[in-house]
């Protein structure tokens, strides 16, 4: 077993900006202040942060897994273009969350069917696909509430499903079949309520996130740092999003066609987390479809086309918001979205 | 006044199983009153499947399987190929047991297949009129246990004592069953290696899952299972019209001649969000179609629809409903790759339930001419081509009922005609 305290220690959260508020510090989770009336369409700093727990880590193959833990609490699931709400369950004990990434990049995986399957002493107690999520400090990660039975110790086993979506470069034929890793996992209520839980009243709504969370072992959902994206021609802003737009001279191995390789760069703003599973069209030159969802080991999670020529400006227009559950302060953002022109 | 009814008693005494399952079973509801079989088991069907005739059938044509199933999964004693004797005591126990219950609901209905596994135990290959790989993944998210026993044996009635009682003759736990008394038994040649997997049972038919349902690990504790549904999921499946018939299933030519192959899958079935998270249209949409959510098609458990789901009028444009709903049906999927280039259906599948190990599950026995027809069935059902149309519809999310179902078991087998049943040869 290793646990980690991910905020107790010198965290992000402490300089997040709470100093000087007067959020108060409890270990009770059934303060949650109620979803604000006023929230921007936007990212905005939730009304009360929570740290987590590590529980355990994995490994299958080249598959790494991190099993967390935190309060149950309320997310927003994302279907089409519908955002509905999913309030905290009586029978919750906790919010599960898993992070898979592979072993030689650090690349989380997303997109990808996670369940997991909890036992305890050979029953089974629980099993449920898990939905991917996005939060604030964690970025893109699989999570769900869960009822447990009572205190004690749990084997959970994280199934994760070969990825579908189009890997190109390094990570073409890559990641295609499914592993599964069982992590132990000591629950007690008593030690879940130490875990930090904050109310932030002086924050709550303002246009910011909470930091992420660095944390050891573990890689965070991330993009790509602009400055080392290939061929960065601009940026634009639509729904809040942060998308960098590119051009490489060839598309990578595993992208079919010729000419050079249009990208998007889907990222959220402050933390600058990856924003997966969204559909988007692009127009440029004589191209005119869709950019693709890829997973490459140079760009990291993007959209991406193989054009012919490049135009003097090139146009994106989101077609469905991302298709992942949000935490609070994400729900509201990244739905709605305009067209954006770059200039080139 | 005691806290447990007739109907609590008989509906754990199958999946409870042997002396005490019977007993408790025959305490209640007493001794079927079944007839016998044949004294000539060669009069029976030589298609071990032919059950179609034999089973109850609605007032639209679709069969009702027997309300009680039991599959034994057996492993051979001793290793190398089976010996002449060993074949000649097979063939008499299963001689017996046709003699013993009518070829039909009342009575047994049954079959003996064999393994890829139990085929590797002669030098020759198996006949290639017959197509049945070694079981496999087949789909990329699931990694399930594969069975390899020599001998799966499925027994199916729709009375409680009779497939206990075929069950205890069989394995040499009673010396007969129905006043016949068995020449001989699987004793010595064929056993269940570890009761505690090799042993599954199920039952199926409205009502059955929801008098089932209190208490069972993968159905939500209110209750939502319906009445008059005939499996968990709330839904009646198996339409006349989206079945193949025995006809086609059948292996054409060869020593297998008139036999099929038979997959059988157990699925772990997980109904949380199934009824908790999801309206009834948004169900429609996941199992048959968007098409017969908006069109209103479906009724209650879906029995109006007669003996045809309707799924063949919503496979012309699947992907611009994936696009429309955000969703797609877990019917509609599986069809795509359900026909052959004539239209007719090319799976003849007859699942059934279980509340094994207190978990609801469903037993999906499939059985079709050449095994491949199944893994491309299942391909398309995976729906991953769909993924890329559009992000909303995930790997296992939006995509039919792949959220709310865990492959644990997955196994192929060839049915061999009835002439051979008894450990037959490869060739």
């Amino acid at each position: 077993m290793r646990r980690r305290d991910f905020l107790a220690g010198a965290g992000g959260l402490a300089a997040a900006g709470l100093a000087g508020c007067s959020g108060l510090v409890t270990t009770e989770p059934a303060g949650a202040p109620p979803v604000l009336s006023d929230r921007p369409d936007a990212v905005y700093f939730p009304t009360h942060v929570e740290g987590m727990k590590m529980a355990e880590t994995g490994r299958a193959g080249s598959y790494r897994f991190a099993l967390t833990y935190s309060y149950p609490h309320r997310f927003w699931n994302v279907n089409g273009r519908e955002v509905t709400l999913t309030e905290i369950a009586s029978e919750d004990d906790v919010h599960l969350m898993t992070t898979v990434w592979d072993a030689d990049t650090g690349q989380i995986l997303p997109e990808t069917g996670l369940s997991l399957e909890i036992e305890r002493d050979g029953e089974l107690v629980s099993q449920e696909v898990i939905y991917p999520m996005l939060s604030q400090p964690m970025g893109f990660h699989y999570g769900a509430n869960f009822g447990l039975d009572g205190d004690g110790t749990y084997e959970v086993t994280t199934a994760v499903g070969g990825v579908s979506t189009r890997r190109s470069g390094g990570f073409a034929g890559r990641f295609a079949d499914p592993a599964s890793a069982t992590m132990q996992f000591d629950f007690s209520a008593a030690e879940r309520d130490g875990i930090r839980y904050e109310n932030t009243p002086d924050r709550a709504g303002e246009r910011a996130a909470v930091e992420p969370m660095s944390m050891e072992g573990m890689p965070n959902g991330r993009a790509r740092p602009t400055e080392e994206l290939p061929g960065v021609v601009g940026e634009a802003t639509s729904g809040d999003a942060r998308v960098v737009v590119g051009v490489r001279d060839t598309p990578p191995e595993g992208v079919d066609g010729d000419g050079r390789y249009l990208y998007a760069s889907v990222r959220t703003p402050y933390n600058a987390m990856v924003i997966p599973a969204m559909a988007m069209t692009a127009s440029t030159g004589d191209f005119e479809g869709e950019l693709v969802r890829t997973l490459d080991p140079e760009l990291g999670y993007h959209y991406g086309a193989a054009v012919d020529a490049v135009g003097d400006a090139i146009e994106i227009e989101p077609t469905l918001p991302p298709q992942t559950a949000r935490h609070e302060g994400y729900e509201t953002a990244f739905v709605s979205f305009d067209p954006m022109e770059v200039t080139v | 006044m005691t806290g447990t009814t007739r109907r609590d008693v008989l509906k754990a005494a199958v999946a409870a199983g042997g002396a005490a399952g019977l007993s408790a079973c025959l305490d209640i509801a007493g001794e079927s009153d079944v007839p016998q079989g044949p004294d000539d088991p060669s009069t029976l069907p030589e298609r071990q499947y032919a059950w179609g005739e034999y089973v109850r059938h609605d007032d639209h044509g679709n069969e009702q399987l027997p309300r009680h199933q039991v599959l034994l999964y057996l492993t051979l004693a001793r290793d190398g190929t089976p010996t002449e004797s060993d074949r000649e005591q097979v063939a008499a126990a299963f001689d017996s047991l046709s003699r013993a219950y009518a070829w039909d609901h009342e009575g047994l209905l049954w079959s003996a297949a064999y393994s890829p596994a139990y085929f590797d135990r002669y030098d020759e290959p198996l006949h290639d009129a017959v197509e049945c790989p070694p079981p496999h993944a087949l789909s990329p998210f699931e990694q399930p246990a594969f069975d390899e026993q020599h001998l799966l044996v499925h027994l199916a009635s729709d009375n409680p004592d009779v497939v206990l009682r075929a069950e205890q003759a069989l394995l040499g736990e009673e010396d007969g069953a129905n006043g016949v008394s068995f020449a001989a038994s699987l004793d010595g040649v064929a056993a269940l290696a570890d009761e505690s997997v090799d042993r599954r049972t199920g039952f199926v038919g409205a009502g059955m899952p929801a008098e089932r349902q209190a208490g069972l690990e993968g159905v939500p504790d209110d209750g939502p299972v319906p009445e008059a549904s005939p499996l968990f999921m709330g839904f009646a499946a198996g339409f006349a019209q989206n079945q193949a018939t025995e006809d086609y299933v059948a292996i054409e030519s060869g020593p297998f001649a008139e036999g099929t192959t038979k997959h059988v899958a157990n699925l772990r079935q997980r109904l949380a969000d199934w009824y908790g998270e999801q309206s009834f249209e948004e169900r429609v949409m996941e199992m048959f179609s968007p098409k017969h959510a908006e069109e209103g098609w479906v009724d209650g458990v879906g029995t109006n629809l007669g003996d045809d789901s309707r799924v063949d009028e919503t496979l012309a444009d699947v992907e611009a409903q994936a696009r429309e709903h955000g969703r797609i049906g877990h019917a509609q999927k599986a069809a795509r790759a359900n026909r052959d280039e004539d239209g007719n259906v090319r799976l003849l599948r007859r699942h059934f339930e279980s509340t094994d190990d207190g978990v609801a599950s469903l037993h999906f026995p499939s059985l079709q001419q050449r095994m491949s027809e199944f893994d491309a069935v299942r391909t398309a059902m995976n729906g991953t081509d769909l993924t890329g149309v559009t992000p909303a519809v995930r790997q296992r999310v939006n995509n039919g009922i792949l959220e709310y179902v865990f492959v644990v078991r997955r196994g192929n087998w060839v049915v061999p005609p009835r002439s051979k049943q008894a450990l037959p040869r490869p060739q």
